[in-house]
């Protein structure tokens, strides 16, 4: 067995910017606020009256291979775990921001109370590592979000993502983030 | 505060470890949330129902210390299949909220002065209680109203008020569902009649917006639907995320849903596409329905929606090609025409067009313990039971005539009322005066059209009580607060979830009152023992009525205290369906004798509470109080002057109707509400995004600030309600927004007694 790898995927067709998951992740990781670690943004409409569209954004780290944010880490508060997850040892954070200025995805901040860099952790320390599924992908009401292990080819993630075409943000960056996405299928021309 | 100390100034300051404790102890708003990861938390799992919408979605809550930890969906009901919308998630913000209201409160100074006194809940019993006598001996107990969202507490509300004296009784049905409830009602003789939208697969909506009016297992059943390919036609002036997860969207004129749905009726008869052998065997009215069709032709339909006649064509093929599993949902609320009852019929006459009814992916009468007992032939799954309670005194007729023969509100049922009729008899006095008004978690304020006029009334009263957790803007004009817990501080009964199969949820505390709030039961029961009413609370506590409830059942009580709701493994059954009958009968041999030659199971279907015992697409009754109505006829309505805008509403997935507007984490996801406007409208009126603009109407004026959108008709504005709100106890939502009610009229339309949520505005910039 070797490690596992984390991603999740996100349906931007199935959802529906209801904001069920940034609410559930405030409650599961305390987070405070006028802070998000997850939102989901609608963004649109878009296109010319009356063939419109809407495009469904999920906003939170992607939880990169090639992370950005962990070599300009000074104290090495920034790291990747050995399950593929980005994580901040808050013991280690001295706030300095670097990593928030890195991030080509806004998906940290420094939090508010704490002054410890802080962004989704796929929940790793609260649910994932009991065998729990990260709070987001649990309370989905439309059941837009899957999670697994990359490296499991029969995982219900990995099953899924072969099924159809994918995207990650911002693939140019040569980031290879976890959080893949399937686009938007509804084009705003008929 | 520590806000301002950086990280690093701590790391100076103290061992690393120390540093979440310290906080811990330091911080007032968040000690809830400080994180204590040296200590192991003593955690434990409740399950309860929600109540932060109608909906009441079975949940799970964690506890951690006592403390509320996370709100999660419950994983075993298959309704949510473990799920939880935003508002339900964001409970947890409302119980901890210091805006709460945490006494009883009795007003000092003039109405609506702001000024409060904290009083004991035996004050607060005995203001009432003084008050209410003088009512009852000066006016008649008739004269006091009572108005709740319905619920289980309705019924402690209800018996207190009929216990006396008092008829008159309402929920806020009027102001939302009612043409739909209504039209139901006329058709099937009951209102318990559903769509089954998981399996549908071409489904129509009229403005009904399942992904941002959340009803969760509806937008997860309609979402399951499409990711099996089924067809989203969305008729909606505006371009919402329904609209935007649609396959076609088709912006129809305001007001005129009903030359569209007629012309699909018209469609569907011309070319023979009908299902003759179930308008036969189960509905009356066909041959009114044809007559009154014949002229509602696409074309015609083409001036008055804006939507082309070939596409009318086409959707009426196309949704007849997909039968018997398409559906024409009759939705609820837009209101955008006083036609409300004729949409709503019409709407639901189309589906019995294609012999939709009972059928997977079409629509089904509820399946609850009384219909399947009866199929069965004996006692196998149990009814909610209540209380027997002592005969309540003779009562006067209802304010609202709700349900009274040969009154214009006939086919309002008498458990709701038309509570938007209340200040109507405050201020006109007719048939007779409403003096008191005991208001219940209800808000009309906010949730009646024509503020302006309901303030006036309000302000007329001897008396206005108000139970909810906050000091809302009806609360604001009150004489007494008195506060409720918060549903996850309540111990209550069971309520009916009734769908495919029955389901009876329990209401159980997660935590103890962090205030000095009680619960609905025990604010009536106490209530009426100070008034000498206590005969009719014949109970002790909540696990008398449970146990009550389910007729003595101790393991029915003991399965819902642990899963949070009781079930009875029944097979999913649709009485059109021979395949779903076989499997029923299977189950339970006794109900064969029910089954026909043809394998399905009709004898219910023929024996409805209506007139005719059948489906009624026409009615004499409707008839006779409203000549002209038997059938729904187009009738054009003007709802706006030329030079003005068509002003229409809708909800919003993080909040719910008057209620959620200042619970802590939703008001943050969204504080206020802005106006949508087409850019060429704007353009043409000199306006730009973010302008701050009045908006008027022949009923009152409002500040809003506008959002330009292509998602919008040029001759219409549009907004998220329940906001603007007038309650300086409410800090986060007091004047933010705009409150839509003020520009809405007085109206109750006929047959139904709906408000109209659709009114003409002028717009200046300020």
């Amino acid at each position: 067995m070797g490690n596992k790898r984390y991603g999740m995927l996100y349906d931007s067709n199935a959802c529906i910017g209801c904001q069920a998951c940034s609410i559930a992740c405030r409650g599961e990781n305390k987070v405070h606020d006028d802070v998000h670690r997850l939102q989901v943004r609608i963004e649109g409409p878009k296109g010319e009256y009356p063939n419109l569209r809407m495009d469904f954004h999920r906003q939170s780290c992607v939880m990169c291979d090639n992370a950005p944010c962990v070599p300009v880490c000074p104290t090495g508060a920034s790291y990747t775990n050995e399950e593929g997850i980005n994580m901040v040892d808050e013991k280690k954070c001295v706030g300095c921001g670097y990593c928030i200025t890195a991030c080509p995805y806004q998906a940290r901040y420094l939090d508010p109370k704490t002054g410890v860099a802080d962004k989704c952790t796929f929940c790793y320390e609260n649910r994932v590592k009991q065998d729990e599924k990260p709070a987001c992908v649990s309370i989905c009401p439309t059941n837009a979000l899957i999670f697994g292990d990359l490296n499991d080819s029969n995982s219900e993630i990995c099953k899924a993502i072969k099924k159809q075409a994918t995207v990650k943000y911002k693939e140019s960056l040569n980031t290879n983030p976890k959080l893949i996405v399937i686009p938007n299928r509804h084009g705003g021309e008929k | 505060m520590i806000n301002k100390i950086s990280r690093r100034t701590f790391l100076k300051l103290s061992g690393a470890t120390a540093v979440t404790v310290a906080m811990a102890s330091n911080l007032n708003k968040n000690v809830l949330f400080a994180a204590d990861e040296v200590k192991k938390k003593e955690v434990k799992k409740v399950r309860t129902f929600c109540e932060m919408c109608t909906v009441r979605c079975s949940m799970e809550v964690r506890v951690a210390d006592g403390k509320i930890d996370f709100v999660g969906g419950n994983p075993d009901w298959s309704a949510t299949g473990g799920t939880i919308c935003a508002r339900g998630g964001s409970s947890l913000s409302q119980v901890y909220d210091k805006q709460r209201v945490q006494k009883p409160l009795i007003r000092q100074g003039q109405r609506g002065e702001n000024k409060w006194k904290e009083v004991s809940w035996d004050e607060a019993y005995d203001y009432i209680a003084k008050k209410m006598a003088e009512i009852k001996e000066n006016y008649g107990p008739e004269t006091m109203a009572f108005s709740c969202r319905g619920g289980m507490h309705k019924k402690y509300m209800d018996t207190f008020a009929n216990a006396y004296g008092s008829p008159n009784t309402f929920t806020h049905e009027s102001t939302c569902p009612f043409a739909r409830t209504v039209a139901r009602d006329i058709i099937f003789g009951t209102n318990g009649v559903d769509i089954d939208y998981g399996n549908v697969k071409y489904l129509i909506t009229l403005g009904r917006n399942y992904f941002e009016g959340i009803h969760v297992p509806q937008a997860r059943n309609v979402m399951n639907a499409l990711r099996k390919g089924a067809k989203l036609v969305s008729i909606d002036p505006r371009f919402s995320v329904t609209s935007a997860k649609a396959d076609e969207w088709h912006p129809i004129k305001p007001g005129t849903d009903l030359a569209f749905v007629l012309a699909l009726t018209h469609v569907i008869i011309r070319d023979n596409l009908y299902d003759k052998e179930f308008i036969d065997t189960f509905t009356v009215g066909f041959e009114q329905i044809k007559d009154s069709v014949s002229a509602t032709t696409p074309e015609w339909a083409e001036k008055e929606t804006g939507i082309a006649a070939k596409d009318i064509e086409r959707i009426a093929k196309e949704f007849v090609a997909m039968k018997p599993k398409a559906v024409l949902d009759w939705g609820w609320r837009t209101a955008t025409s006083p036609e409300e009852i004729e949409l709503r019929r019409a709407a639901i006459h189309v589906n019995l067009l294609i012999g939709n009814c009972e059928v997977p992916g079409g629509i089904f009468f509820t399946k609850n313990a009384a219909m399947l007992n009866q199929l069965i032939g004996s006692n196998v799954v149990p009814s909610i039971q209540s209380p027997k309670l002592p005969k309540f005194p003779k009562m006067k007729p209802r304010v609202d005539g709700a349900g009274v023969k040969g009154d214009p509100n006939y086919f309002i049922p008498k458990g709701d009322g038309v509570v938007h009729y209340i200040p109507e008899a405050i201020l006109t006095e007719k048939p007779y005066p409403i003096k008191g008004w005991f208001v219940y978690r209800n808000n009309p304020m906010i949730s009646q059209s024509n503020t302006n006029r309901v303030r006036e009334a309000l302000m007329k009263l001897d008396l206005l009580v108000v139970c909810d957790l906050y000091l809302t803007d009806t609360g604001h004009l009150a004489d007494v607060i008195l506060p409720e817990s918060t549903f996850l501080e309540r111990e209550e009964g069971f309520n009916d979830a009734t769908g495919g199969s029955p389901k009876y949820t329990l209401r159980q505390k997660v935590v103890d009152p962090i205030y000095d709030t009680k619960t609905n039961w025990q604010i009536f029961k106490e209530l009426g023992e100070k008034m000498g009413l206590g005969s009719y609370f014949p109970w002790k506590n909540m696990d008398e009525m449970r146990l009550l409830q389910m007729s003595g059942r101790k393991e029915l009580v003991e399965q819902a205290k642990e899963k949070g709701f009781v079930e009875f493994k029944m097979p999913a059954l649709y009485l059109r369906d021979p395949k779903s009958v076989a499997a029923f009968v299977e189950k339970f041999p006794t109900a064969a004798a029910q089954v026909n030659e043809k394998g399905i199971i009709p004898g219910p279907l023929l024996h409805l509470k209506t007139p005719s015992k059948k489906m009624e697409m026409g009615s004499i009754e409707v008839e006779e109080l409203f000549p002209g109505r038997e059938v729904p006829r187009y009738r054009t309505v003007k709802l706006k002057e030329d030079d003005q805008l068509y002003f229409l509403q809708g909800k919003v997935a993080v909040h719910t109707n008057a209620h959620t507007h200042n619970v802590p984490w939703l008001n943050e996801l969204m504080p206020e509400n802005r106006l949508w406007i087409n850019p060429e409208t704007a353009t043409k009126r000199g306006l730009s995004n973010g302008d701050k603009v009045e908006i008027s109407s022949a009923f009152g004026k409002q500040p809003a600030t506008l959002l330009i959108s292509k998602g919008i008709r040029q001759d219409s504005v549009f907004t998220y309600f329940g906001f603007g709100r007038n309650a300086p106890g409410m800090k986060r939502a007091h004047q933010k927004g705009t409150n839509s009610n003020i520009l809405l009229p007085t109206e109750f339309t006929p047959v139904c007694a709906m408000s109209l949520h659709t009114v003409g505005i002028d717009i200046k910039k300020i």
